[in-house]
C-alpha cells in the first residue's frame, strides 16, 4: 500500500510537469484574450495525431517529427484565432464558448474522419528502471524535465523581453497597455499562437506515453482549467505548484481507488478552490 | 404593422397548433420520433433559457440530465419505485445538488467565465460518477429500463403517439412558466441584476435568493424533461444524458435560437436536430465524421454571425423597422 502510494507520488509529480506547460497556455490566452480556449485539448490531440503522421507514417526522424508537430499546432491556433475567437473578441461570453465547443466538434470529426476511431500511437517502448521499489518510466521523465525547462523560458521571455512585458501588461490592464502603445491586436495573435507552441510541445513530450484517439483531448481542457484557477490567474509560479499538486492529488488517488475518483477528486478541489480561495493558492486578494 | 401582427401571430399559432394535434395521426413513425425529440429538448432548452436569460450561463445542465435520469431509472429498475413518483425524487435531488451548489456560488460572487465552469465541472463529475458505478449504472454501455408494456402507472408506453403529446404538453408547461417567470417580481428583480448587479444589490434586491430560485426551477424542469426522453428512448446512455457535451448541446440550441424570447430555445432546437438529422441521414452514411464535422462549421458560422440567436436577430430588425416607422 505505502509503495502504490510511493509510486503514485512519484508519476504524480512527473505527470505534473506536463499540466504544468499544458496550463501555462491555458493561463496565458485566459489571462490575456480573457477567452476560456474550450479546444485546448483538442488542439493537443491534433497534435498528437500530427506526432504520428510524421513519425510513424512518413517514417521522419522523431525529433524532427515533435519539431515539425509544434508547427503544425502553431498553424492550428493561428486559423483558429482568424477565424473563430477574433470575431467574437467582444461577443457575450456565452457566445465564445460556444464557438470553441463548435471548433472542438470540428476538430474531433475531422480527425475521425481522415484517421478512425481506432487507437494509434508511437509504439516505441521506453526502459522502465526503479529507485528502492518505485518505478519510474523513462518516457514519463521526458515531460517532467521538457516542461521544467520551457516553464523557465516562458518565464524569461514575459519578463526580460519587451513582448513578453507587453503581455504581461495586457493581462494586467487592457485599457492602459492600449493607451500607452501596445499593439493589443497583435498581442492577442501572438497569444494564442504561443499557446498553440505549448500544446505542441505538449503534445510532442506526452506522444511517446500516450496512444490518442479522436475523444482523447477532452479532459486536458478542464484539467488545464482547473490549475489555472488554483494557481491564480498570471501567476506562473502558483500554477506550477498548482499543476504538480493536482498530478499528485490524481495519481495517488488513481493508484489506490480508481482514475475516475481521482478526477472527481480534482474536480471537487476545484469547486471548493473557486467558492472559497479564488484568488488561488498563492494569490493575494484584492480589496475593491 | 401592429395590427397585422395582432391577426396574423395568433392565426399563424392556431394553425400550427392544430396541425401539430392531428399530425400524428397521419404522419409517418420517423416524423413523430423527430418531432418528439424536438419537442423534448426544447423544452429543456427553455428550461436552460430560465436562467441563461438573467445572465446566469450554465454550461452544466449535463449534470441535472444525468441525476435526474439515472435516480428515476436505479430507483425503477432496482426497487421497482414508478417512475412517476423517481422523477419527483430525482428532480428534487438534481435541484439540491445544482442548485445548491448554485447558492454557495452566487453567495460567494462566483460569475461569468468561473460561473460557467465551475457548472460545467459539476457535469463532468456526474459523468464520472456514473463510470465509477458502472456495476450499477451500465458505464459507458448505457442502462436499459426494464420493460413493462404499455403501463401509464410505469411511465412506460409502447406507442410513440403517447410520448408525442406527453412531451407537446411538457413544452407547453415549460413555455408556461417561462410566462410566469415574465411577469413575476423575479423577471424585474432579474433584469435590475442583469443591468449591474452591484447597483440591485445596494438596493437591497435578494440576488442569491432570487439567483437561486431561477436556478432550482431550471434545474427541475431540466430533470422531467430528461426523464421523458428516457422513458421513451428506454434506455440511459451517459454520453447524450450526462456528459459535457450533453451540456454544450443544451445550450447550443437555446442560444442559436435566441435565449431571451420565448419562442428562441424552440426555433433553435427544430434548428439544430433538423441540421443533424440531415448531416445523419443524408451524408451519414458515405461521409463518417465529415457531416458532423460540416456540423460544427456551421454551428460556429452561426454563432459568429447572429450572435443574438436567430429569433432574436430576427426580432431586433423586425424591432428597428418599427420604432423607424414611429419616427
Amino acid at each position: 500500500m505505502v509503495n502504490l502510494i510511493l509510486n503514485g507520488l512519484a508519476n504524480g509529480i512527473l505527470y505534473g510537469g506536463g499540466l504544468a506547460l499544458l496550463a501555462v497556455g491555458m493561463n496565458l490566452i485566459f489571462g490575456v484574450l480573457n477567452v476560456i480556449h474550450l479546444a485546448y485539448g483538442q488542439c493537443v490531440m491534433v497534435a498528437l495525431y500530427a506526432v504520428y503522421v510524421f513519425a510513424v507514417l512518413l517514417h521522419i526522424p522523431i525529433f524532427i517529427s515533435c519539431l515539425l508537430a509544434v508547427a503544425v499546432s502553431a498553424l492550428l491556433a493561428l486559423l483558429i484565432h482568424v477565424s473563430v475567437v477574433k470575431p467574437l473578441l467582444k461577443a457575450p461570453l456565452i457566445n465564445q464558448l460556444l464557438a470553441l465547443a463548435g471548433v472542438i466538434i470540428v476538430l474531433e470529426n475531422l480527425i475521425l474522419a481522415t484517421f478512425g476511431s481506432d487507437y494509434v500511437g508511437l509504439q516505441i517502448s521506453f526502459p522502465v528502471f526503479s529507485i528502492a521499489d518505485i518505478f519510474v518510466k523513462v518516457s514519463s521523465l521526458i515531460p517532467f524535465f521538457v516542461g521544467i525547462i520551457t516553464l523557465i523560458l516562458i518565464w524569461m521571455f514575459l519578463t526580460r523581453t519587451y513582448t513578453g512585458l507587453a503581455i504581461k501588461a495586457v493581462v494586467q490592464d487592457r485599457e492602459m497597455a492600449d493607451l500607452v502603445g501596445v499593439k493589443t491586436d497583435r498581442i492577442y495573435l501572438l497569444t494564442f499562437v504561443i499557446g498553440g507552441v505549448l500544446a505542441g510541445i505538449v503534445a510532442a513530450c506526452f506522444a511517446p506515453i500516450y496512444t490518442v484517439h479522436p475523444h482523447f483531448g477532452a479532459g486536458f481542457t478542464l484539467t488545464a482549467f482547473v490549475i489555472v484557477v488554483l494557481g491564480g490567474l498570471g501567476n506562473l509560479v502558483g500554477g506550477s505548484v498548482a499543476a504538480f499538486l493536482i498530478g499528485i492529488v490524481s495519481q495517488v488517488a488513481g493508484v489506490i481507488f480508481s482514475s475516475e475518483i481521482g478526477e472527481i477528486l480534482v474536480y471537487t478541489i476545484f469547486i471548493l478552490f473557486i467558492l472559497f480561495r479564488p484568488q488561488g493558492l498563492l494569490g493575494v486578494k484584492v480589496r475593491t | 404593422m401592429k395590427r397585422l401582427n395582432r391577426i396574423a401571430l395568433p392565426a399563424t399559432l392556431g394553425s400550427l397548433f392544430l396541425f401539430l394535434m392531428v399530425a400524428p395521426f397521419f404522419l409517418p413513425l420517423y416524423w413523430i420520433h423527430i418531432f418528439i425529440l424536438i419537442f423534448i429538448w426544447a423544452s429543456i432548452a427553455t428550461a436552460w433559457s430560465y436562467m441563461a436569460r438573467f445572465g446566469v450561463i450554465s454550461l452544466g445542465h449535463g449534470a441535472i440530465l444525468g441525476i435526474g435520469t439515472y435516480v428515476t431509472a436505479l430507483l425503477f429498475n432496482f426497487f421497482g419505485i414508478s417512475p412517476l413518483l423517481g422523477m419527483i425524487i430525482g428532480g428534487v435531488i438534481a435541484v439540491v445538488f445544482f442548485a445548491g451548489i448554485g447558492y454557495f456560488c452566487f453567495r460567494f460572487g462566483v460569475i461569468g467565465h468561473y460561473f460557467a465552469v465551475t457548472t460545467l465541472v459539476q457535469a463532468m463529475i456526474v459523468y464520472l460518477l456514473i463510470m465509477y458505478f458502472r456495476d450499477f449504472t451500465g458505464g459507458s454501455l448505457g442502462l436499459t429500463l426494464n420493460p413493462r408494456g404499455t403501463n401509464p402507472l410505469f411511465f412506460q408506453f409502447e406507442d410513440k403517439i403517447y410520448f408525442y403529446f406527453i412531451s407537446i404538453v411538457f413544452l407547453g408547461l415549460t413555455f408556461y412558466v417561462w410566462k410566469r417567470i415574465q411577469k413575476s417580481k423575479i423577471q424585474r428583480a432579474m433584469a435590475a441584476i442583469e443591468n449591474d448587479e452591484a447597483a440591485a444589490e445596494s438596493i437591497g434586491i435578494p440576488i442569491v435568493k432570487y439567483k437561486t430560485i431561477v436556478t432550482a426551477i431550471s434545474s427541475f424542469f431540466t430533470a422531467i424533461g430528461g426523464v421523458i426522453y428516457a422513458q421513451y428512448m428506454m434506455t440511459l446512455n451517459p454520453d447524450v444524458l450526462s456528459s459535457v457535451g450533453a451540456s454544450l448541446d443544451i445550450a447550443f440550441k437555446a442560444i442559436l435560437g435566441g435565449m431571451y424570447t420565448l419562442w428562441g430555445p424552440f426555433i433553435g432546437t427544430t434548428l439544430i436536430i433538423g441540421l443533424e438529422e440531415y448531416f445523419r441521414v443524408v451524408h451519414g452514411a458515405t461521409l463518417i465524421g465529415w457531416s458532423v464535422a460540416a456540423y460544427g462549421v456551421v454551428i460556429i458560422v452561426l454563432v459568429i454571425f447572429f450572435p443574438q440567436g436567430l429569433h432574436g436577430t430576427i426580432k431586433s430588425v423586425f424591432g428597428k423597422r418599427v420604432q423607424r416607422t414611429i419616427k
